[in-house]
């Protein structure tokens, strides 16, 4: 690929608690190029809502590296630059908790230009004007209004027109429309796909919705306890998932027509709880749960391999070079 | 522009007086804090324009007549007359003043740093700085504020004033406290967050993200204060360590009219009714408060 | 196979509140029904009123600000809502039974999962003789249910506290709760919203069984449409406090009638990766000021004269379909 605008590599990220190490995140790589919607996917305790705060910079990770357009970014925010506070964006899950309840709109709005001396008086209302016209909100009924007063999906609309008040090239969407319903969902996805366009971003998009993530993402990377368990172009990995918990994944989603119904893989073969991010389990950290178990699994940790160009996964089912002639 | 700008503030005037008439027809359905707000704004005025409303406004000058003194409550004398004979319900009227006035500049003084060394220390929470924030207001918080408070005017000289001062230096840890409690919790949501990813300064984060978070909170405390106050305030009053005689605070009438208990009962009892009635006021008003800032869910 | 005796209908019912700004008419004329055995799904967006809905059946409305202006709801023929206390104590304790969709608000946090359980399942069990059942055969159907719901070590779990357990776990505890009662009628409020989807799976599998086995009926409100088509036979389809169109589950997801129902299937993403539509233009309606007719018509593309004057009926539009739309106006129901 092209110079990626974002690479990980080796990130890492634990939390030392009373009870154990929270290894939320393990080493995981991957890269975006520009322009690119990288779905991230899994259940709780996946770590993915940590790798999102690692690149916006709410944490910096233990060991590894962030690097955005090559330089190296693994640091929390306050230890930024403001460029790149600028540069990168996130928009969160939660409409309720995201947006100031005392502020009106326009303040919240006001913020990230202030703050970065943007715009002041009367160009930064004329540009708050604009950024709310952008999501579709007309200003003159919302730049006064509190957050409490307006809809779940209107108040995720205005968190996504301040992600985007500093002209940002790079997005986190963490979980942007899992707490809205159905029809809010679609009006805001395709508000999401035609900013990116019309403003160049690159997406990194955080779900645990797998038919949301097909239409929306390019490449799919799926998460379980930490590590990455599988990662590819989206088309490949719904046609040909190869990781037993992608499959598993996969199988469990609620579908509505009989179309999708036969496109899912075997029907119900989820099973097992998930076990803490305290107490991993050893090995291959699925191994506890996996239908394809094998003998190795649980003493051994897969290692990633390419299995098809752009396609990689992390399991003793498709051993690379060095597990294969050991 | 301009239309729009004008349009755009008549939206938010009208999105204020819609959220005030909201806030009191929660207030006004509670018929005693309706009861208290209405004694309060009585005592307000009554406060202010007590040169024009007392029959006798020269009794709370010094004043003296020895005939006139000691007599029952009569229509000359509502509340009836002290031992060197000023009208007790004159000097009631011109005690309220010093009784508000002691309650307004105590919490003024007192609230603010309160609450700014408050939003402080939750914010830096886990940090040395909330260490040697917390641990000089618990010091303060072990002291019963009664005690402080008389062994620092009994330090300085007894006048209004230091009075106030040393009031002032008895409160400020309570906001202190309660600020930090709300400031620690509330740097965890993630508009606080988001506010820190944008770069916006410290300063901003605690006085425009954290802060108008804390009001209802505060105003509530700040209401329910005032009675406590002016209680602390009659009480040094009425030990000799604050408002000196000849004028007429509350606390010191009572004081005087101890001493004849119970032959001439109206020159304690009308003074301590007078002080209860405020404290009353304001506590239930500040009942009335805690209901208007309480999320509702429908 | 379905009895055709219904056991719980709700006919027409209306549901107002009264708040600082007015009176929100929120269910206007909702009219569904539960027959034996059967599953029946409630389907809505967020502020259509289905909880208020489920909340009426149980009569756990917050009496002021709500008021039921209208309408009935019957169990067995005997009208919930004018029914005096104790047959409703009655009625709560052996006929219906709810599941929620946050396990923490339904459990105690300071009793043992295995001292809640054991108290539902002393209350309502009995020997064959009809009389109770000794500390041990209690302590065997705790186990039992916990087991059922296909909870891993059911023994340790009784004495766990409902903190100590994931959001899956306390969501098998309550349903196994629920369905060891003598209860006919199970009411799932949004049952498996928060949990992770392999979870919620696993769980809405089990659930599918026991209540196969027990042959309870259930009412399933969500608004999960992938969840609604496994789980149940028929569904009601909720707009803004009335019900929008009705028939079996599958038919009607694959072919819905109604332009709400029918913006609402577009707008959700299909694995088959043929994109996102528009979703449905406008917002719910203000209920202080509700449009006048049918609700919906604002906001639909097939809006015509008629639809602002007056609420359109039912009308058939299927084999046991029916569409509350002027559109198909040519078959009355």
């Amino acid at each position: 690929m092209t110079e990626p605008i974002l690479e990980a590599r080796g990130l890492t990220k634990f939390f030392p608690t009373k009870r154990g190490t929270v290894r939320a995140v393990d080493a995981i790589d991957f890269q975006m190029a520009p322009g690119d919607t990288l779905g991230l996917v899994g259940e709780s305790g996946s770590g993915k809502t940590t790798t999102a705060q690692c690149v916006v910079g709410i944490y910096a990770p233990t060991t590894g590296d962030i690097l955005f357009h090559g330089q190296s970014i693994g640091a929390t925010a306050a230890k930024r630059g403001k460029d790149l506070k600028r540069e990168i964006r996130i928009v969160f899950q939660d409409p309720g908790s995201s947006l100031n309840p005392k502020r009106t709109i326009k303040q919240i709005l006001a913020t990230p230009l202030a703050v970065h001396r943007m715009a002041s008086g009367r160009e930064q209302l004329a540009r708050i004007g604009a950024l709310l016209e952008r999501v579709e909100l007309p200003p003159a009924e919302y730049l006064y209004k509190h957050p409490q007063s307006i809809g779940g999906g209107e108040k995720q609309m205005v968190a996504i027109a301040r992600a985007l008040a500093t002209d940002p090239s790079f997005v986190v969407l963490d979980e942007p429309t899992s707490a809205l319903d159905v029809s809010v969902q679609a009006k805001i996805i395709n508000l999401l796909l035609g900013l990116q366009k019309e403003m160049g971003l690159t997406y990194l998009f955080i779900t645990h919705d797998m038919s949301l993530m097909r239409n929306v993402a390019s490449r799919v990377a799926i998460m379980y306890l930490g590590k990455l368990s599988e990662i590819a172009n989206t088309a490949d990995f719904f046609q040909t998932p190869l990781h037993p918990y992608t499959k598993m994944l996969l199988s469990s989603i609620p579908v509505v027509s009989d179309e999708e119904e036969s496109l899912k893989p075997a029907k119900g073969i989820s099973r097992g709880e998930i076990p803490s991010p305290v107490n991993i389990p050893p090995g291959c950290s699925f191994h506890s749960r996996c239908p394809s178990r094998l003998d190795v699994c649980d003493k051994i940790d897969p290692g990633t391999v390419e299995v098809a160009p752009g396609h990689v996964v992390r399991c003793h089912l498709y051993p690379s070079q060095r597990e294969a002639s050991a | 522009m301009q239309d729009s700008t004008k349009a755009n503030l008549l939206a938010a005037w009208r999105q204020r007086k819609r959220n005030l008439a909201h806030g009191w027809y929660k207030f006004s359905r509670n018929p005693l804090s309706v009861i208290g707000l209405v004694v309060l704004v009585l005592i307000v005025l009554v406060a202010i324009f007590a040169p024009y409303i007392a029959p006798y406004p020269g009794h709370a000058k010094a004043y003296t007549n020895f005939r006139e003194a000691s007599q029952a409550p009569s229509a000359q004398h509502f509340f009836g007359t002290d031992r060197i004979g000023r009208d007790i319900f004159s000097r009631i009227l011109f005690g309220y003043r010093f009784s508000l006035l002691i309650g307004v500049v105590v919490l003024g003084l007192g609230v603010a740093p309160g609450v700014i060394l408050g939003l402080i220390a939750g914010y830096r929470r886990g940090t040395w700085v909330e260490v040697v924030i917390m641990r000089v207001t618990d010091v303060f918080l072990a002291v019963p504020p009664l005690v402080l408070a008389l062994a620092i005017t009994a330090m300085l000289t007894p006048n209004l004033i230091n009075q106030m001062m040393a009031i002032a230096l008895v409160w400020w840890p309570w906001y202190s406290r309660l600020v930090f409690s709300l400031a620690s919790s509330l740097r965890n949501e993630y508009f606080v967050k988001e506010a820190e990813l944008t770069g916006a300064s410290q300063a901003h984060i605690l006085f425009r993200e954290i802060l108008p978070n804390c009001f209802a909170p505060i105003m509530t405390k700040m209401t329910l204060d005032m009675g406590l106050v002016i209680l602390i305030e009659s009480t040094l009053s009425f030990v000799g360590l604050g408002v000196q005689p000849p004028k007429p605070a509350l606390g010191t009438m009572v004081a005087e009219g101890a001493k004849r208990l119970p032959a001439e009962w109206w020159s304690t009892i009308f003074p301590a009714l007078a002080i209860v009635i405020v404290i009353l006021a304001f506590n239930l008003i500040g009942d009335g408060l805690r209901d208007v800032f309480a999320v509702e869910d429908v | 196979m379905p009895n055709s005796l219904s056991l719980l209908e709700i006919r027409d019912l209306h549901v107002g509140f009264r708040i600082f700004e007015g009176h929100l008419r929120v269910l206007t004329g909702v009219t569904l029904a539960v027959h034996e055995g059967e599953r029946v799904g409630l389907v809505g967006e967020t502020g259509c009123g289905k909880t208020t809905t489920v909340k009426s059946v149980l009569r756990v409305l917050p009496i002021p600000p709500a008021r039921v202006t209208g309408g009935e709801i019957l169990y067995r023929g005997r009208d919930i809502l004018r029914m005096h206390r104790h047959a409703l104590h009655v009625l709560r304790r052996e006929e219906l039974t709810a599941i929620f969709q946050d396990p923490l608000q339904s459990l105690n946090p300071v009793f043992t999962v295995g001292s809640q359980l054991r108290d539902i399942v002393r209350d309502s069990m009995r020997t064959p003789e009809g009389k109770s059942l000794s500390r041990r055969e209690i302590e065997a159907r705790c186990i039992q249910a916990l087991e059922e719901t296909g909870m891993p070590d059911p023994e340790r779990i009784m004495s766990n506290y409902p903190i100590q357990l994931s959001g899956g776990m306390r969501q098998r505890v309550c349903i196994a709760e629920a369905l060891s009662t003598t209860a006919r009628l199970l009411l799932a409020d949004e049952p498996t919203t928060n949990l992770d989807v392999t979870i919620q799976d696993q769980i809405l599998r089990k659930l599918d069984r026991l209540v196969d086995q027990k042959g309870s009926s259930v009412l399933m409100i969500t608004h999960s449409m992938g969840v609604v088509r496994d789980l149940t036979q028929r569904i009601y389809i909720m707009y803004a406090g009335s019900i929008v169109e009705t028939g079996p589950t599958r038919q009607l997801l694959a072919s819905p009638k109604h332009p709400y129902t029918q913006g609402l299937m577009a707008s959700v993403p299909r694995l088959t990766g043929r994109g996102v539509s528009e979703g449905i233009p406008g917002r719910i309606p203000n209920y202080l000021a509700p449009p006048s007719g049918c609700r919906f018509h604002p906001r639909c593309p097939h809006r015509m004269p008629e639809c602002s004057v007056e609420v359109p009926p039912m009308f058939d539009v299927g084999a046991d379909q029916r569409a509350a739309c002027y559109l198909y106006r040519r078959s009355p129901s």
